[in-house]
């Protein structure tokens, strides 16, 4: 390291490359097998028409299977619920997690201690939270049911109507404190100085919070967004653990979806196309917002 | 995650591929010299089940099977339904097969054995000879493992579709158990009071509805599919009977009971807050258990036909994957189980029933669950129908149950839900011919 370039290049064999490609090397083997061949390998079955039940046959079909999730009202139906469960669940987040962040930036002691207990739900895992609700929401054996019926209510959590917003509150509940956590960091390295000046000139906690707090914020607020959003839009384990996407479709999301073609009906080659078609989708919607925040960095 | 979905997937199709292409051809075509040679030697069959009951009576039999057998072991994997056919599946794609026993579930059958994945069985069966006696299996459960004329399964226990009631609750309003729809209604309606429902159901989307409903369908004279195999769900009976199906749900089915499959149809009954449910037969002596699940409920429970006397047939097969070495001891075992004498044997510790001899079998009444509920599960067995037994039944059944469940549910109206099913349907058998 020390003298392989002031020294102009000592060569040996197979360190022909540079020195940071040379570093890099391993790491690149390991993410081209693990993940780039496997996401090509799907983008190229793709285009065939393989099924598991069905082992003689393998050709090259174009977008014949692209046509067909195209065609599919299902696929639109998944891509409808998937959205509002998106859009239901980390809208909550974002309003709940600013609260909370705000919260605890104000609070003098047990900071440390309430943000410890505040972030619990993300340890656990999934499934085992989609069980979790899934006896808690229960009907039949649930407490929460159980508790809402002294006061006289009674709410099938499951029913056609409800159960996607069940499921998205699923999620507010165990991803909340996500947000809260990348929302406090931001809130703990805003600039001291425009808040000094507002309070020198009267304004109001409100007026502070709205026109300093949240526009100082939104490059973190859009990222943590960001990130929940694609994230949410991967749920399988509630679906799959609570509705199985019932009652009728209500609950059926892209992921189950994929895994429903490609395991359940054998369609390898469908599923893939299914999930490319959220590939493409997502890399457009990243492009346009990073694009989008780099440009406003830069003005 | 999303990536690492994508990977999981393409991970499984990865070895899919490398095997399809290696092994295109030689699918069914083993060489039996090669077991045969092993036959001194001790051999571990590896075999996968379900986690239930049956299960398990199986497992406790293998001590018997090696007094008989000393050099070949079985070891058995048991677990949960969502995980086997995932599990099989992926043993059939392998170069050699994890599993070397398998059980099939009746909707993969069709499937499995056009794709090549399961050895056919015919030749063994005829040569196990008159003792072996294939034909005293119940003929709807033969039915199912046949396929192409080839035997792909030997019926390992079955589970159609009865009517368990309260007889105490039908007695103290001077019912008898209902044998048609309008019946089933009424007695339904009639047992609805306070917190019990008259009748648990199972509408969760999915095949727990369409295996409900297709009793429906059957009583009110519709079929799934005619005999040439075409779908034939588009008919005034099956409009009637999900009419039906959803008046009944609205007035005698618990609660909020939308998503309700197996489970908690069960705890609903057993609990005793429903006189009714449409379960499978076995589900009778586990009710009448003294120290069962039903508490002081037990031996209050009758088991029926369901009303109109057809009903949907389910069953497990015992089966031989192709890619298995050990074809000869694999099938040992096959044929020891499902012989006369060990039916017998596995039926009397509880086992659900498969051959009729075992069914007409004094002894077995005797020891087992009393002549009354052999001759019902007899009866059952002999007028029932399984919900797909075409190519890619597993989809079928799945997409019919989902409409299904969005006209209980009141997001499409009858007409459309069991318009779109017969469309969905019968594109899903017809695109895999």
């Amino acid at each position: 390291m020390r003298k392989n370039k002031s020294s102009g290049g000592r060569r040996s064999v197979s360190l022909s490359l540079p020195y940071e490609w040379r570093m890099l090397l391993p790491l690149l083997i390991v993410m081209v097998a693990i993940l780039a061949y496997p996401l090509l390998y799907s983008f190229w079955i793709s285009f065939r028409n393989i099924e598991i039940t069905k082992p003689h046959q393998n050709q090259f079909v174009g977008l014949v299977q692209y046509a067909k999730v195209w065609q599919d009202p299902a696929y639109w139906n998944v891509l409808k619920n998937t959205f509002g469960f998106v859009c239901m669940a980390v809208s909550m987040e974002l309003v709940l997690g600013m609260i909370l962040a705000l919260c605890l930036k104000n609070m003098k002691r047990y900071r440390n201690v309430t943000r410890a207990i505040l972030l619990t739900p993300m340890f656990i895992t999934p499934i085992a939270v989609g069980l979790m609700f899934r006896y808690l929401l229960s009907t039949q054996l649930g407490l929460v049911p159980a508790l809402l019926h002294l006061f006289g209510i009674s709410i099938d959590f499951f029913s056609a109507n409800m159960a996607l917003f069940s499921l998205s509150m699923i999620d507010v509940w165990q991803w909340t404190p996500f947000m809260l956590l990348m929302l406090l960091a931001g809130l703990e390295n805003l600039p001291e100085e425009p808040y000094e000046a507002a309070r020198v000139d009267g304004a109001g906690s409100w007026y502070i919070l709205t026109r300093i707090t949240i526009p100082l914020m939104s490059p973190v607020m859009i990222v943590a967004v960001l990130i929940r959003a694609l994230d949410a839009m991967k749920v399988f384990e509630y679906v799959y653990a609570i509705t199985r996407g019932g009652p009728g479709t209500a609950t059926e999301t892209l992921q189950y979806y994929v895994y429903k073609t490609g395991f359940g009906y054998y369609n390898l080659s469908k599923a893939s196309a299914v999930a490319w078609t959220v590939v493409i989708f997502v890399m457009i919607v990243l492009i346009l917002i990073l694009w989008r925040s780099t440009r406003g960095e830069q003005r | 995650m999303m990536k690492s979905g994508f990977a999981r997937m393409t991970g499984v199709v990865s070895v899919a591929a490398v095997l399809l292409s290696g092994c295109t051809g030689a699918g069914g075509n083993e060489k039996q010299g090669a077991s045969a040679g092993n036959a001194g030697q001790k051999v571990t069959l590896k075999a996968i089940m379900e986690q239930v009951p049956d299960s398990d009576i199986v497992k406790k039999m293998v001590a018997d099977f090696n007094k008989e057998n000393p050099n070949i072991d079985v070891n058995i994997e048991m677990l949960p339904y969502d995980q086997i056919r995932d599990k099989i599946v992926t043993s059939f794609l392998a170069p050699s097969a994890t599993y070397d026993l398998i059980v099939v579930d009746n909707p993969w059958m069709n499937d499995f054995a056009s794709a090549g994945y399961l050895e056919p069985l015919e030749e063994r069966v005829k040569a196990a000879g008159a003792d072996y006696n294939y034909q005293d299996f119940s003929a709807p459960l033969r039915g199912i493992g046949e396929v192409n004329g080839h035997t792909y399964g030997i019926p390992f226990y079955n589970y159609a579709l009865g009517l368990i009631y309260r007889k105490d609750l039908f007695e103290k309003q001077g019912l008898k158990p209902p044998s048609t729809l309008a019946e089933l209604r009424q007695d339904a309606k009639l047992l609805t009071t306070g917190d019990q429902a008259g009748l648990a159901m199972q509408p969760q989307r999915g095949y727990k509805i369409f295996e409900e409903w297709a009793n429906w369908l059957y009583a009110a004279g519709g079929a799934i599919q005619d005999n040439a195999g075409k779908i034939t769900l588009n008919s005034p009976q099956a409009r009637e009977a999900l009419t039906q199906y959803i008046q009944t749900y609205k007035e005698s089915a618990p609660k909020d009971s939308l998503n309700w499959g197996f489970d908690e149809a069960l705890r609903a009954v057993s609990g005793g807050k429903a006189a009714m449910m449409l379960s499978y037969n076995w589900m009778l002596p586990a009710l009448n258990d003294k120290g069962g699940q039903a508490g002081d409920l037990a031996g209050k429970f009758g088991l029926a036909e369901v009303p109109g006397g057809k009903s949907v047939l389910g069953a497990w097969y015992w089966s031989i994957p192709a890619n298995t070495k050990n074809k000869e001891q694999v099938w040992s075992f096959i044929k020891w189980i499902t012989s006369p004498q060990h039916e017998k044997q596995r039926v009397i510790a509880g086992g659900a029933p498969v051959r009729n001899s075992a069914m007409d079998d004094s002894e077995v009444q005797q020891k087992g669950f009393g002549v009354e509920y052999y001759k019902t599960v007899k009866a059952i067995l002999k007028n029932a129908a399984p919900l797909g037994n075409s190519l890619n039944a597993e989809e079928m059944v799945q997409t019919v149950g989902t409409e299904l469940s969005q006209a209980v549910s009141g997001q499409k109206s009858v007409d459309q839900a069991i318009a779109d099913a017969d469309k969905e349907a019968k594109d899903i058998i017809n695109a895999k011919k």
